[in-house]
């Protein structure tokens, strides 16, 4: 137990650390942008000398490069991601949040879908005798990993929303309404879980070969379980460990591309404000949302780790934080 | 005098897997497609750009359906397609290619000093996968295009500084195995140091696995790169096919080759390295097959 206690509380300080470099990273990116700060900063809208004048107070341009980077590091850290001096100088998190419903509404199913479906065909194809089956589904699983997601979404508005007519193409329910339509939500989802999914069954399929491949599955057999049996008890739950790490680490990557999957279908998300924020240089916002991003990531991290030392038998019995380490080193490179 | 001047027969044993490794590959099926494929999209985005018409000059009817005049029909603009096309095709694929090299050749470098003398070297080679996996490579990409402006160089930077851990892990792990042999020590003894050894011990084993792991680079880059210009922040004085996707959308209605044609050909080119990386994986882990 006491083991566990300090490898968590080291992985907490080692993420800690990560977040005060990345923040640091895009600080000193920010700086090493061309051009007026103040304009950078404003994005692309006229300035009056008094704004400027307030702006370089408030900002502490007049101050030394590390203090205003240690006040920025504060502020960060006190949950001030600053304000969008364009839109009426709103606080840029409330901004963020005010959309990171809607991304959660079309991530959060995709998920699901990509999990359960990635678990089920990974699974088939490994097990069957028949080749043909394997070799389509993994065929399949290949050209889906090849296709661009948003062109797939592009494809899906072309054939299901223009030749059909069965959905609609842009946004998230009719013009006007609050809340999220599903009839809109349909196509976004599809388009976002099917990379996923395609990523996730290769995984599955390899981790169910080397699992049924395993000494422990011919013990099981000589046991006297029928196969059935072997592969529900035994070689299933080995190879939905790789899963676990998978699913959680691939949580920045899905995150990343709901900005495409949000830009072809207009869905006002999270990534479509990353995109119309880096259009009007509204740089503020633009890291603000890479912050929060990233604290999102890191903490699904954590609880990635604490999921699978909590699964993985071997940790469960005696907790090794060499093994938990060399599980994140083989998943992370 | 004979025993001495013969190869000796653990050597010539491996030379002859590595032979057969590449017939097993050249003799897939999947590789007899893929091959043509790709060498077809390579030599048409090398030569292709003097053969086809202007990309630039507007001025022909817009929105020409394929098939007339014009092989592939004209964009929105009124602008030659197939030249569109062939040109964008230079792009991503130089895009692709010019990250794969860049990773590999990193990756040789440092995953073989971090295998080699572990420590420190190892430690960053994590630290810089962890940086990385938080702040994936195309919000960075974003980040670095809103701030300093779009261009090509600073695209293939951006790609290959995120992407070259993939390659660096397969060099480390043979590095480490090598350092462990015999051979390697008494070369060590005789007081050969890193470098050569990584040149002549390191690097031959992990070809294979590199040339895989490269492969697949190549596909990656080319999906990102294309997610990049989609999203209208690649480089606009060379558009790549996801550029081309950028403005085909609006016109999806009327114009859908806009739309399919460019997709299809990244389609092409990345399941084609893909399927090309998976064979030349099978052929050299013959063991990684169906168990069972």
């Amino acid at each position: 137990m006491k083991a566990r206690f300090i490898y968590y509380g080291r992985l907490v300080l080692s993420s800690f650390i990560l977040f005060i470099a990345v923040v640091t990273v895009l600080f000193f990116l920010l700086e090493l942008a061309p051009g007026d700060p103040i304009q950078a900063l404003v994005g692309d809208a006229p300035i009056s000398d008094a704004l400027r004048e307030r702006l370089v107070v408030a900002y502490g341009l007049d101050r030394p490069i590390i203090e205003r980077y240690l006040t920025y590091l504060g502020n960060v850290l006190t949950g001030n991601l600053g304000y969008s001096v364009v839109t009426n100088n709103e606080p840029v998190l409330d901004i963020i949040l005010s959309r990171a419903g809607n991304t959660l509404a079309i991530a959060i199913p995709s998920f699901l879908i990509s999990t359960t479906g990635g678990i089920v065909l990974g699974a088939i194809a490994a097990r069957t005798r028949k080749r043909w089956l394997d070799s389509g589904l993994s065929g399949l699983a290949v050209t889906l990993f090849s296709i661009p997601n948003f062109w797939l979404g592009m494809l899906l508005i072309l054939f299901f929303s223009l030749t059909l007519g069965w959905f609609p193409t842009q946004g998230k329910g009719p013009f006007g309404g609050s809340g999220v339509d599903p009839r809109y939500a349909v196509l976004p989802i599809i388009t976002m879980a099917t990379t996923e999914l395609a990523y996730k069954a290769r995984i599955m399929r390899s981790a169910m070969i080397e699992s049924l491949g395993q000494d422990f599955i011919d013990t099981a057999r000589s046991k006297g379980l029928t196969s059935s049996q072997t592969l529900w008890r035994h070689a299933l739950p080995n190879a939905l460990l790789p899963m676990v790490t998978i699913s959680g680490y691939s949580l920045g990557f899905v995150l990343a591309g709901s900005v495409l999957v949000e830009r072809v279908f207009g869905w006002p998300g999270m990534g479509l404000l990353f995109i119309e924020s880096v259009d009007r240089q509204n740089n503020m916002v633009v890291m603000g949302i890479v912050i929060v991003l990233t604290i999102t990531i890191i903490v699904v991290n954590i609880l990635t780790d604490v999921v699978y030392g909590l699964v993985d038998p071997r940790l469960r019995a005696r907790f090794s934080p060499k093994r938990s380490a060399e599980v994140k080193k083989e998943a992370l490179v | 005098m004979s025993a001495l001047t013969e190869p000796l027969p653990t050597l010539d044993r491996d030379r002859r897997a590595e032979r057969s490794g590449w017939r097993i590959f050249l003799r897939k099926p999947s590789t007899r497609i893929f091959i043509p494929v790709l060498v077809f999209f390579i030599v048409l985005s090398v030569v292709g750009p003097y053969f086809v018409g202007d990309p630039i000059t507007a001025g022909y009817p817009k929105l020409l359906p394929p098939g007339g005049e014009f092989l592939l029909g004209t964009d929105q603009l009124g602008r030659d397609f197939l030249a569109r096309l062939v040109n964008g095709g230079r792009v991503s694929l130089l895009v692709g290619f010019s990250v794969a090299l860049l990773c590999m050749t990193i990756g040789l470098i440092v995953g073989g000093l971090a295998g080699f003398y572990g420590g420190l070297m190892d430690t960053v080679m994590v630290k810089v996968a962890e940086f990385f996996q938080v702040l994936p490579g195309i919000v960075l990409a974003l980040v670095v295009v809103a701030l300093f402006g779009a261009n090509v160089f600073y695209i293939v930077a951006i790609l290959a500084i995120t992407m070259w851990p993939g390659v660096a892990r397969i060099v480390r792990a043979e590095a480490m195995r090598v350092a462990q042999l015999g051979y390697v020590e008494s070369a060590r003894a005789a007081g050969f140091r890193g470098l050569r050894i990584l040149a002549s011990d390191v690097i031959p084993n992990v070809t294979p696995p590199v040339l895989v792991a490269t492969t697949m680079t190549v596909g990656r880059a080319i999906l990102i790169e294309s997610g990049l210009s989609y999203l209208g922040i690649g480089d606009p004085s060379s558009p790549s096919w996801g550029a081309l996707l950028n403005s085909a959308q609006s016109y999806m209605r009327d114009g859908w080759w806009l739309a399919v044609l460019p997709g299809a050909c990244i389609v092409l080119v990345v399941l084609a390295v893909n399927m090309l990386g998976d064979a030349l994986n099978d052929a050299y882990n013959p063991t990684v097959g169906r168990v069972k």
